[in-house]
């Protein structure tokens, strides 16, 4: 009895714990806070608030999106590799880490894309 | 011997062989506008409607990578395949026209890009693209 309840308060919390990691926060440093709040500033005007909801149809929707695939994106537009002329204006006021950041941000924001088809 | 009698309106043998090379070239032209114009999907700048259904017979290769979880491009740079299901219908649209262009460059992207007709592009566009709703 004693030792289950032993388990119960040291590997438990210690498992929930590693579980929550590995889904919640993949393998980034990212400052969540921060991409928030450049989103906010810079993104959502024309991405939509939720980044689901873009002002025109040509625009993409980035919740949901992989982060790794956001940053390469936002990657590609500020080295002009991706030629956008609002994208590539954006993307080249973007410091590493803000990409990062906003990558972060969106990839954890519910989204409407899906591998499903 | 002068084996080069040509009529002087074609004026020397170098003037008519540039004659002839426009010859070829509006030849050409007016091959190449046919074509288009008999390709399916209509000729270039023409409105072309995208049907979801008739994409199902052509997303054989973009399943191949967008609709495995977890799956990675591998060249020239590692990173995850983007979801494409419930993205904006004209974003997948423009994407396809700027990788098929080469305005945006991925090798793998450029060549399935570079098979598809205006019909495919609109079709597939379609049937990966979801409306935005009204805010």
């Amino acid at each position: 009895m004693k030792f289950v309840s032993i388990l119960r308060r040291t590997l438990l919390p210690l498992l929930t714990g590693t579980a929550l990691l590995g889904i919640a926060a993949p393998a980034s440093s990212a400052d969540l806070a921060a991409g928030e709040k450049l989103a906010t500033e810079r993104c959502a005007a024309c991405h939509g608030k939720d980044g689901n909801t873009p002002i025109d149809p040509s625009y993409p929707r980035l919740s949901g999106q992989h982060e790794d695939y956001l940053a390469q994106a936002m990657r590609a537009y500020k080295q002009d590799e991706r030629k956008n002329p609002i994208m590539g204006a954006q993307a080249k006021m973007l410091s590493r880490d803000d990409i990062l950041n906003l990558a972060a941000h969106y990839a954890r924001l519910p989204g409407m894309l899906s591998h499903d088809r | 011997m002068n084996a080069c009698k040509l009529p002087t309106v074609l004026g020397t043998p170098a003037r008519a062989g540039a004659s002839m090379e426009a010859l070829a070239s509006t030849a050409a032209s007016v091959a190449v506008a046919a074509a288009l114009a008999m390709a399916p999907g209509g000729a270039a700048g023409q409105e072309v409607k995208g049907d979801a259904k008739a994409a199902e017979s052509k997303i054989g290769t973009c399943i191949g990578c967008h609709a495995i979880p977890g799956y990675r491009a591998s060249f020239p740079l590692v990173y995850s395949v983007p979801m494409i299901n419930g993205q904006s219908a004209k974003y997948i649209e423009n994407s396809l026209n700027a990788y098929r262009s080469g305005d945006r460059s991925h090798p793998t992207m450029k060549a399935i890009a570079g098979s598809l007709t205006d019909q495919d592009i609109a079709d597939l566009a379609a049937y990966y693209g979801k409306p935005l709703e009204k805010k």
